[in-house]
């Protein structure tokens, strides 16, 4: 059975387009679907939490079908990237305190950094641990980022990144639960090898 | 030190990437589609689509060409040109826009910016500014240079950070397609005034312009056009060059 992959819709905010291109470009069998209920979650074997957006907008749109979102992160495998990554974890504060998918630990805080916020640009990602998501990665890699908070979590991280002499976390993973805060979709070869790894889980 | 960004700047005058000097006197350079694809492989770290007659001729951007250009290429696709509104940026992101440029109507109407970064975040907000020297100040400009609008350049762009900007791509009005270096003046008064990345546009003619305007403009990034599309230059070339100079960048 060809696998189904979906990728859940936040209304407004989500670069589902992209990611469906790059999910697309890897050439591999799937058939990718956008999520809009908890009905279309149901038909999936993976799902994609996409970015861009802020965390608190983001739970709100969610808020109508959270609790099966939630029970889909724990059953099926996920992948988060960038805000579908913060989102993940228990708590962000990015426009007020708000409560995320507590599949991760930790919280989603503003990068405690002097020089300039937002972090834009290529990256090294360093992984510090063997991880099914960086299979096949070079111990230090190259990635896009595009974001102004971060995950502080002690628990999952796979691979960690640094911006102005700062180390955040880059990748987490727990179990078979994902999360990038880079993105893979327009991070050249490396991250489409990253979008592979997830599809041939 | 973090990484500079090498960025290609495209500017389209549906179908074509048009070249001009100071925004004037446009010549047809190709298909947006090809040289998006062609800088890609050249190693761009971004590209820029800017639809320069959008917002003069009062039109939504052309959707298509967005979806087209962006079809191949797996870095950050920045895209401007009369976005007015949320649902504006709403639809360049799902045309394949990762984030957004926005100058003419984010002047007229700041709130644009601020309810921009509440939905989309601030990273996806790029405030655009063209700006023309005068005795001791820069005045900003709309509509690809060809409107006045009496606003100082340097406290726009803060003003732009405060409601909510993620980032300036800043292009100097008379070094605009000259080829003859940045205004460099103008680049480190806007980088040292806030504290977003700054984008450095309009007026790289070689490596040494663009050296120059890192380590002494202080900028993020530099958007190239016309050394790219006289193949006066490669980006490998120009990433080469910085690192020789020990400017950090992704190679």
């Amino acid at each position: 059975m060809i696998q189904k992959i979906g990728i859940i819709d936040y209304g407004n905010a989500g670069n589902i387009f992209n990611i469906k291109k790059a999910l697309e470009a890897t050439s591999l069998g799937m058939k990718i679907s956008i999520l809009h209920s908890a009905k279309d979650l149901k038909k999936v074997d993976k799902i994609i939490l996409p970015g861009v957006g802020t965390y608190r907008d983001v739970m709100s749109e969610i808020s109508a079908w959270l609790k099966d979102i939630k029970e889909g992160v724990l059953k099926k495998p996920t992948l988060g990237i960038c805000l579908g990554m913060q989102i993940l974890s228990e708590k962000g504060y990015e426009y007020g305190e708000t409560v995320g998918l507590s599949a991760v630990g930790g919280e989603v805080l503003k990068m405690p950094v002097k020089g300039r916020i937002p972090h834009i640009g290529w990256s090294t990602v360093e992984t510090i641990k063997p991880s099914k998501i960086m299979k096949g990665i070079a111990a230090q890699e190259q990635f896009y980022f595009m974001h102004s908070y971060e995950l502080v979590n002690y628990t999952d991280v796979v691979a960690l990144s640094t911006y102005n002499d700062h180390k955040f976390v880059a990748v987490v993973e727990k179990g078979n639960v994902f999360g990038v805060q880079f993105h893979p979709e327009k991070s050249r070869e490396a991250g489409l090898k990253i979008l592979k790894n997830f599809i041939n889980l | 030190m973090n990484k500079i960004r090498i960025i290609a700047r495209l500017d389209v005058k549906p179908p074509y990437v048009i070249k001009g000097v100071h925004f004037e006197g446009w010549r047809k350079m190709g298909k947006p589609e090809d040289l998006a694809l062609k800088y890609y492989e050249q190693g761009a770290d971004e590209i820029f689509y800017i639809d320069c007659v959008a917002s003069l001729f009062r039109r939504e951007i052309f959707y298509e060409y967005i979806q087209k250009t962006s079809q191949n290429i797996f870095v950050p696709f920045c895209v401007g040109g009369g976005i007015k509104t949320v649902d504006d940026v709403a639809k360049l992101l799902h045309h394949g826009a990762d984030k957004v440029v926005m100058n003419t109507y984010a002047i007229q109407n700041p709130n644009l910016i601020r309810e921009s970064a509440k939905v989309f975040g601030n990273q996806c907000v790029v405030v655009s500014i063209e700006a023309k020297k005068w005795d001791g100040w820069w005045e900003c400009y709309t509509d690809c240079g060809r409107i006045k609008t009496n606003k100082d350049a340097i406290e726009w762009a803060k003003e732009a950070q405060d409601l909510g900007a993620g980032e300036i791509l800043l292009t100097a009005v008379d070094a605009e397609g000259r080829k003859k270096g940045f205004d460099i003046e103008l680049m480190k008064n806007v980088s040292q005034a806030v504290s977003i990345p700054v984008v450095a546009s309009g007026g790289a003619g070689n490596l040494e312009h663009i050296e120059s305007v890192i380590t002494q403009g202080q900028v993020d990034a530099v958007a190239v056009a016309s050394v790219l599309h006289y193949d006066v230059l490669k980006i490998k070339e120009i990433k080469k060059h910085l690192e020789s100079k020990n400017i950090e960048v992704s190679l």
